[in-house]
């Protein structure tokens, strides 16, 4: 594209990334000799946007040279800019009067040699290099007749500062989370890990958008075969935009058509550095507070900070309270309509008498009952997530009403089926993980329709063929069931229950060799489940 | 397709899944009376010794299912034969348990549903897991099998504390002599549901360890056969042999007399659903062995059989017969008749031939 200069500068900083499809849209631009035509070139490119700022001033006192600084307004920490381009190019000390080179190589070797206040500089010569670096925040020095250009990293702007976890709350745990800025987010995870072992790798994702992905992952602890994988599947990633972490995670998952996540998602740093040191790639995606982590097993969604800065004892309640309320939102209706349409010798007398007693009075047979409630149910939660807040409340008090006391005492649902469906309601709210509860809302209605059909014999059908198809899930070579099946005692320690700090303490050496048992064991590697590494944090 | 590895524990839990079956459930071995229990466990004993036989073949051809040495040993043309007999055997044993599975839930609980939509459920849900794969089926019945052992504890216990229970029903021990013990052994309780685990064989390939693989089916077996036992040992203790002997569903008519206080009363609906599990898996297994055994011979993708077999299945199935009593009938026959030949003879024709031209190629050279 260009002939290379005496290459006596430093590097490009990386991020060559996916400039390529640009370059081909548009006519080739080069960083031209002459100031003035490469500075129409970047505004007429930009489209004269009014927030492209160019300060062009002259340095040198016998032969002065047009230099011109240009930035994003907006993007850039004005402090530094300033410090930059004062420091840089009108040095005030005594030699300052000396003659500015004539070449103009040496020119820009002395602004390099000057610029000591900022950390982050670089010479580019590309002309797609540059733009990437002009657009993220970065001010770009151009000298008059010289074919290269300085890149001084002054990344900045207003980003949204650390605040409280919004989604993933906890009674007793770390009250920070990530924010939308790439680098913040690395900074908290690596304040919680000062170890050399956490590396981490930077791409560029979105053929447009040039969106930063982190990819962090402990040497020695995760596996290098999983660490591949995710690579390659970044790397074959061919999008525009990349605007959350979500459109990463539906283009890596191992699985299109099941409701299931394969994928972790959390905006916790705790969290990230605790499957970290457990051997888990963690992926950071540039403008959003939520992180991925793969490879992931069900029992991860089902597990909670809380778990472990909790008695074990308490722990492990809760987390059988998490377990039971999975499978009575999955279940709940769908038992209740098989008992009281096909079964309902199963239920106690005095009971029975009650429930036919209700139903009386209420035209639907009870799957359509269900099937109501359950639709007027999701529609409430749905209006209530999206609710501005000034109008929440009403929402709550007409759906209360509607769906508690108005619904009953005019005859279109029995009472029971209210408490069923307000239960597996509460149900869905108590997963610790929003993803997997909407897959088990929406598996809900399959059992709501195989039990309305089938009684006991479509919800065993149902079950036998739901817990095939988790057991045909696989996260990035560890299957989604994992410590269950495959079996592995050492996994139990931290899956349904949550056994004492001590024995799931292992160490870095431990953790190593149990990784590597379970490679060269007869069943597929399969990573350790459990939060086993918290403790090492 | 990724290679498929079936680990042990999983083995285990889908030969004991599958052993299970129906027998937990219907009546096996009644002919003996009152010491059917006895017989089931002599015929878990026969089972486990027929079984070694396999045990015989896998180990000389470790990495072929039944219908790649029966090629092997009794040449091509002939052994294409046996391995289409072989197909059709496990289609038909498919169908039958398919068809035993839809009647008996008919019967029990969906008395107004059509017994093919019921049969329809039960092959597109097999044929759904077996798409996935026979590590998943495995994998499955790992987790069902716990599930099924927790209920069948807590029935268990139920009966134990319930009171119901009266040894002295089975008393006196073997007091017609062991003659009708034998006889119902020989008869058929050796075969079901002991020998059918021929269907195995087709599976033995995709076992992970092959060293553990020898003894993991023989103790599947064993393990089944004490749970069986144990279970018509209940049967007969809580209703007598004279009611167990007339009832199909003798575990049923048992938990129903469980209770606990006024609020757990009627636990049948969970004896329904270890039959709905036992016939699901029994089917799976058979199903599967069939679509293995002619993708083999036939050279065909394993997927794309899935479809073709579930159909034969469902319709051999539902049209073997006028009526269940009929069809009852023609299970028996066939136990007594043709089982014997797919699961003795052959492979003991098999065992001789392997074993005469092994003795015959060692001592040429030697």
């Amino acid at each position: 594209m260009k002939k290379k200069g005496q290459s006596n500068q430093g590097a490009p900083a990386g991020g060559s990334g996916n400039t390529a499809t640009r370059a081909e849209n548009q006519a080739v631009l080069n960083i031209s000799n002459n100031l003035e035509q490469t500075l129409g070139n970047i505004k007429r490119e930009l489209g004269s946007s009014p927030d492209l700022k160019i300060r062009k001033f002259q340095i040198g006192s016998a032969e002065p040279v047009w230099v011109a600084a240009v930035f994003m307004d907006g993007l850039i920490n004005a402090v530094a800019v300033d410090e930059f381009v004062m420091g840089a190019l009108f040095d005030n000390s005594a030699d300052a009067a000396e003659e500015m080179p004539r070449e103009p190589q040496e020119r820009l070797q002395l602004i390099l040699d000057r610029a000591l206040e900022l950390g982050e500089i670089a010479v580019k010569d590309d002309w797609n290099d540059m733009m990437l670096s002009l657009l993220s925040g970065n001010t770009i020095i151009l000298l008059d007749g010289c074919s290269k250009a300085i890149e001084g990293g002054t990344k900045g702007g207003e980003w949204r500062t650390v605040a409280e976890p919004s989604s993933q709350i906890v009674i007793r745990g770390p009250k920070d989370s990530f924010v939308e800025s790439i680098i913040t987010n690395i900074a908290l995870i690596r304040r919680r890990i000062k170890s050399p072992t956490l590396w981490t790798e930077f791409m560029k994702i979105g053929t447009v958008t040039n969106t930063d992905v982190a990819l962090l992952y402990m040497k020695g602890r995760a596996e290098d075969k999983v660490v591949d994988l995710v690579r390659m599947r970044l790397k074959k990633i061919n999008i525009e935009a990349v605007l959350e972490s979500s459109y990463i995670e539906q283009l890596i998952q191992d699985k299109l058509f099941t409701p299931f996540p394969t994928v972790y998602n959390t905006e916790r740093p705790d969290v990230a550095a605790a499957n970290l040191l457990e051997g888990r790639v963690v992926l950071i995606v540039d403008g959003t507070p939520f992180v991925l982590v793969v490879p992931t097993v069900l029992a991860q969604f089902l597990q909670s900070t809380d778990d472990y800065t909790q008695r074990f004892d308490s722990a492990t309640l809760m987390r059988l309270v998490r377990y039971m309320s999975l499978i009575i939102l999955l279940l709940g209706p769908s038992v209740y309509i098989a008992l009281t349409t096909f079964h309902y010798e199963m239920v106690p007398t005095p009971m029975l008498i009650s429930l036919l007693a209700q139903r009386e009075n209420v035209p639907f047979p009870a799957a359509i009952e269900a099937m109501i409630m359950e639709a007027a149910f999701e529609i409430l939660r749905e209006a209530g997530t999206r609710m501005p807040r000034a109008v929440g409340q009403t929402v709550s008090i007409v759906g209360a009403l509607i769906l508690g006391t108005a619904v009953v005492e005019a005859g279109i649902i029995t009472p029971v089926m209210v408490i069923v469906v307000a239960l597996t309601g509460i149900a869905s709210f108590a997963i610790p993980s929003y993803n997997l509860a909407v897959a088990g809302r929406i598996i809900r209605f399959g059992f709501l329709v195989a039990a309305s059909m089938f009684g006991f014999y479509g919800i065993t059908l149902g079950l036998i063929v739901l817990i095939a198809h988790i057991n045909s899930l696989e996260s990035f070579g560890t299957p989604y069931l994992a410590p269950l099946s495959p079996f592995s005692i050492r996994g139990q320690k931290d899956t349904l229950a949550r056994l004492p700090m001590f024995t799931i303490d292992l160490s870095p050496e431990k953790l190593g060799n149990m990784n590597n048992d379970n490679k060269s064991g007869n069943d597929q590697g399969t990573s350790d489940s459990g939060k086993d590494g918290r403790t090492g944090a | 397709m990724r290679e498929i590895r079936i680990g042990s524990v999983h083995f285990f839990s889908l030969v004991l899944m599958f052993e299970l079956g129906t027998a937990l459930v219907v009546n096996v071995g009644m002919e003996a009376g009152r010491d059917a229990w006895i017989a089931i466990f002599l015929g878990c004993l026969v089972g486990m010794l027929v079984y070694t036989g396999y045990n015989y073949l896998f180990k000389l051809y470790p990495d072929l299912p039944l219908s790649g040495y029966t090629r092997a040993i009794l040449g091509k043309p002939l052994g294409a034969v046996v391995v289409i007999l072989y197909a059709v055997i496990f289609l038909n044993g498919a169908g039958r348990d398919m068809r035993d599975g839809s009647a008996l839930l008919v019967m029990a609980a969906l008395n107004r549903t059509p017994i093919l939509i019921v049969a329809a459920m039960m092959i597109l849900s097999c044929g759904y897991v077996l798409h996935k794969g026979l590590e998943v089926l495995a994998r499955t019945s790992f987790i069902i099998m716990v599930g099924v052992l927790l209920i069948g504890g807590i029935i268990t216990l139920l009966m134990f504390f319930s009171g119901e229970m009266e040894w002295s029903r089975l008393q006196p021990l073997l007091g017609d002599g062991i003659k009708p013990v034998a006889l119902s052994v020989i008869r058929s309780n050796y075969m079901f549901p002991f020998g059918e685990v021929f269907c195995f064989t087709m599976l033995m390939p995709y076992f992970g360890d092959k060293k553990r693989a020898v003894w993991v089916v023989p103790s599947a077996i064993l393990a089944a056969g004490l749970i069986i036992s144990f279970t018509a040992l209940v049967n007969i203790t809580v209703l007598g042999s004279d009611m167990v002997e007339r009832s199909p569903f003798p575990l049923l008519a048992t938990v129903s007399k469980a209770a606990l206080s006024d609020f757990i009363q009627r636990l049948d609906v969970l004896v329904v659903m270890l039959l709905i599990i036992g016939v699901f898996f029994k089917v799976a297994v058979y199903y599967g062995a069939a679509v293995i055994a002619i993708s083999d011979l036939f050279n065909l993708p394993y997927r794309t059989l899935i479809i073709p077999s579930a159909i034969i299945i469902l319709f051999s199935g539902m049209l073997d017969s006028r009526s269940f009593v009929e069809h009852l009938e023609e299970g028996a026959e066939m136990l007594t008749f043709v089982y014997p030949v797919f699961t003795i003879v052959i492979p003991v024709v098999l065992i001789i031939v392997a074993a005469f031209r092994n003795y015959r190629s060692r001592s040429r050279p030697g």
